[in-house]
């Protein structure tokens, strides 16, 4: 470690202190949020770090009894919002479209990087600029071609549409993992006698799992998280999280607590996957780094 | 193994022509090393050989077959890479199984020539290690024995020692002669380094700006270099250079520069423009020698000291034995032996001397 005063280590490590807390602080105060009742929600002054804490919103959000935790088992009222099934659509979109964009991308970022053909600088322009339409300017026009097609209100519709909105950043993102990889390497294969498939598969993939890793999780966020199109391209077939999560808002109030506890619940698959992929990610970030 | 034969090759990038007309053979079995400064173009045209790099004009022959439009993985060549390029996601094994199970090799015969390759390697206990946890020295023996487990016509080697210690790429040049002599394979290695060259090679080709300046066994270039720029290139420390003119006086030739007057051991045309090269190996100091000079450092190497001197004909070095008691600033003079001199050509660089052919 760099030698630096002790006066200044100090100030340095409270300000790296305060900013962690400027950021973390609204994560927890929406986790929180979804184990109060609807009076701690709406104490003045807020209620931060002393409440009851209820399982009652994530009961009715996805319309089942946690009586193992709790005594009262009948929900008062009625209004269950019946979440579950949008959290699997949500899961199926994203794999799904995660799955296909990072498929294409590998194959499209091997050949950008290491095969000559014609018109192949102009290619990652291109790539790039379809990035430059405002995905609002397309919806429209895709709702009348979902329409006419009938991929309208299905999965393969909308892991389609998530797919092609990602795979201009992925084939870049990957192309750059690729050009990381020595050509010295493809060279010497191709003297050993493999063609290009052999090449791909069993020396230059391997070699770029961390930037596979750090692709699909960039592609998964984004589906998990897109609004505008499951919007526009679903009616009642299926939706998504983000988009059923405005439905707590009502002409009668919004549901703070509900909405809060479907978006901890939301989490969970997200983090879950990066938790999987983390091993391959870290590699990837750092890759190249140090002379092999 | 084959025999080579580059028959006028060229390769242009663009407007920028990188080998001309280049011809070269090497026979069955030899070991050629390429030898030049970097942008000479020998690893372009190892790159050619390879069939990584297409060649714009010219023929390339390998056992006497047209190659120049084959695939690299169809001309049954092994390279070895300056970084090696090894597969860092396989152990050594599978390494250098790799060729041998793309062409669907029985796993008992792959299994049994790796063994072979890394005894003789000495790489038997890191048969089950990454390329990661080798050190240089060992990783290069993986990328030789990746070459070695095939039964290639040609072995090319691209700079392969660069990236090693001094120490290890003295042990390793052994080897690699070793392996030569063991395996007989006709081999072009490409190298910056003289040592190697000189050390290694049945027949250097020394290339500068994309044409071949000599070719010769070790010996023949570094005493009958046909231009200036082969003088300059072999030998360490370099030949030293005086501008001068040939006269001729009362029947004896003579090469005359500012201080300086060498009687001339061989008959060659009168010139007023010739450029006389010395090897500081063939400088000695002598009582009466002919050049007088000033000692501005004198360099221990070990086994002698070379020493900067201060000359009316400018800045010269000469190798004397380590008993030699010479200190900065001392005065001395030196004297050459006739028969060592090298006289070029002033403008074009060509040696004035018939040179021996090998």
């Amino acid at each position: 470690m760099i030698v630096e005063s002790q006066a200044r280590r100090m100030t340095r490590t409270l300000a790296a202190y305060m900013v962690v807390a400027l950021f973390v602080f609204p994560l927890y105060f929406w986790a929180t949020t979804a184990f109060k009742n609807a009076k701690d929600i709406f104490n003045t002054p807020p209620t931060v770090w002393v409440f009851e804490p209820t399982l009652r919103n994530f009961e009715e959000v996805f319309g089942i009894s946690l009586g193992f935790f709790r005594q009262q088992e009948v929900l008062p009222g009625g209004g269950n919002f019946f979440m579950a099934p949008r959290l699997w659509d949500s899961i199926v979109v994203a794999l799904g479209s995660t799955l296909l964009s990072v498929i294409v991308a590998t194959l499209a970022g091997y050949s950008l990087s290491r095969m000559d053909f014609r018109f192949r600088h102009l290619f990652v322009g291109w790539v790039l600029s379809t990035r430059m339409m405002p995905p609002v300017a397309v919806a429209i026009p895709m709702f009348f071609i979902y329409k006419d097609i009938g991929l309208l209100d299905t999965y393969t519709g909308i892991i389609l549409i998530h797919a092609v909105m990602n795979l201009p950043l992925a084939v870049l993102l990957l192309k750059s993992f690729f050009d990381d990889i020595p050509r010295d390497i493809d060279e010497c294969a191709m003297i050993d006698g493999a063609s290009r498939w052999i090449i791909f598969r069993r020396i230059v993939l391997p070699m770029a799992r961390g930037g596979v890793a750090a692709t699909a999780v960039l592609c998964f966020i984004f589906s998990w998280t897109e609004f505008i199109f499951v919007l526009t391209l679903t009616q009642t077939g299926l939706k998504t999280v983000p988009v059923v999560s405005s439905s707590f808002v009502t002409s009668t109030g919004t549901a703070w607590g509900n909405m809060a506890a479907l978006g901890v619940a939301a989490t969970a698959p997200a983090f879950l996957f990066i938790l999987l992929v983390q091993k391959q990610l870290v590699r990837g970030l750092t890759l190249g780094s140090l002379k092999e | 193994m084959s025999s080579v034969e580059y028959c006028g090759l060229s390769k242009s990038f663009g407007t920028v022509e990188v080998i001309r007309k280049l011809s070269l053979s090497v026979a069955e079995g030899e070991f050629a090393v390429l030898l030049g400064a970097s942008g000479c173009g020998k690893t372009t045209l190892l790159r050619m050989t390879a069939g990584l790099e297409t060649i714009s004009e010219g023929d390339l022959l390998i056992g006497g077959r047209r190659m120049n439009d084959l695939h690299p993985r169809d001309r049954n060549i092994a390279m070895v890479f300056q970084n090696y390029a090894l597969y860092p996601t396989m152990k050594v094994f599978d390494n250098i199984a790799f060729s041998l199970q793309i062409n669907k090799m029985s796993p008992d015969a792959v299994r049994q020539r790796v063994e072979d390759a890394a005894s003789i390697l000495n790489l038997t206990e890191f048969l089950d290690r990454y390329p990661r946890e080798l050190s240089g020295g060992q990783r290069q023996r993986v990328a030789m024995g990746r070459a070695m487990v095939r039964d290639a016509q040609l072995f090319l080697f691209d700079e392969p020692l660069s990236n090693l210690d001094a120490k290890l790429r003295a042990h390793m040049r052994v080897e690699i002669r070793q392996l030569h002599s063991r395996l007989g394979t006709t081999t072009i290695y490409v190298t910056h380094d003289q040592v190697e060259a000189m050390t290694m090679a049945d027949k250097i080709v020394l290339m500068n700006a994309g044409r071949i300046e000599q070719v010769g066994v070790p010996d023949d270039l570094f005493d009958s270099p046909r231009t200036r720029f082969v003088a300059d290139f072999i030998g360490t420390p370099s030949m030293n250079f005086v501008d001068g003119a040939i006269e001729r006086d009362s029947g004896s030739l003579y090469f005359v520069a500012p201080g300086l007057r060498i009687p001339l051991a061989e008959q060659i045309a009168v010139n007023a423009a010739v450029t006389a090269g010395l090897r500081p190996t063939d400088l000695m100091i002598e009582d009466n020698g002919p050049l007088t000079g000033r000692v501005r450092l004198s360099e221990k190497t070990g086994a002698d000291i070379n020493l900067h001197i201060e000359s009316e004909c400018g800045a010269i070095i000469a190798t004397v034995s380590r008993e030699t008691q010479v200190g900065q600033g001392d005065t001395l003079r030196l004297g050459i032996n006739p028969k060592k001199l090298h006289l070029f050509d002033h403008t074009r660089g060509l040696s004035l001397r018939n040179t021996r052919v090998a």
